[in-house]
């Protein structure tokens, strides 16, 4: 199921409901609906921040494939952005030269199986895919 | 659903969802804290890198003074959020 969502920050709690309903139906386990949900609040915000050129919707759709689960994110009318192209983040830094920055990307990249982006027609779409363990 | 209050004895109190849509609340309440705190999880069920973004920020701030935010009450998925960023090096964090 998928399903449209204003480009803005204030659209997340609706966006949070949308998957709370997807999670319950595929009754993921709750460090499989964390990761996911952490990860789409990343990708939408960053959305949100970096696309401000267009007010088109952003979708967002889960479906269950095989053993995993799959959360995909869609803008349109958008500059490219290869989220998996970002070098890693520096997590060894003490308090004084750590910075916020990155730090949704890092946490997506270790709690997630895989992430995955393509851009064509001024399109990016992001798939977010998590194992489900038995 | 998110709420951030600061009790009378100081202790700094998260329940529910702290995500990018709440950071200016969060702030608002953070940016006033002076002194070493200590931040009540129990009743947080979620926080995204915002949120420990603005935790962050707090931390330097409070750190240049000697002072710190001390978390308490983390549930697992959120301490696991904190290990993974490496959080737990930078907080110290206490179950009560």
């Amino acid at each position: 199921m998928e399903k449209d969502f204003r480009k803005s920050v204030a659209a997340l709690d609706e966006v949070f409901a949308f998957l709370d309903g997807e999670f319950a139906r595929h009754a993921p386990d709750p460090a499989t609906s964390y990761a996911l949900t952490l990860a789409v609040e990343e990708f939408f915000t960053n959305f949100v921040k970096y696309n401000p050129e267009s007010d088109r919707d952003v979708t967002v759709g889960v479906r269950l494939e095989g053993d995993a689960l799959l959360v995909y994110l869609v803008a349109r009318d958008v500059n490219a952005f290869d989220v998996t192209a970002t070098g890693p983040v520096d997590v060894s830094l003490s308090l004084e030269e750590r910075k916020p920055g990155g730090l949704g990307i890092h946490l997506s990249r270790h709690m997630l199986d895989d992430v995955r982006y393509d851009y064509a027609d001024r399109r990016s779409t992001i798939m977010l895919v998590k194992r489900l363990r038995q | 659903m998110f709420t951030i209050t600061q009790r009378e004895d100081g202790e700094i109190v998260l329940t529910g969802r702290f995500d990018a849509s709440r950071v200016a609340e969060a702030d608002a309440v953070l940016d006033r804290v002076t002194t070493t705190s200590r931040v009540d999880m129990k009743n947080l069920d979620y926080i995204s890198s915002l949120g420990l973004g603005i935790l962050l920020k707090t931390q330097k701030r409070l750190k240049t003074s000697g002072n710190e935010l001390i978390l308490t009450n983390m549930n697992k998925l959120i301490r696991d959020v904190f290990r993974i960023a490496r959080f737990d090096t930078i907080f110290r964090i206490e179950e009560e």
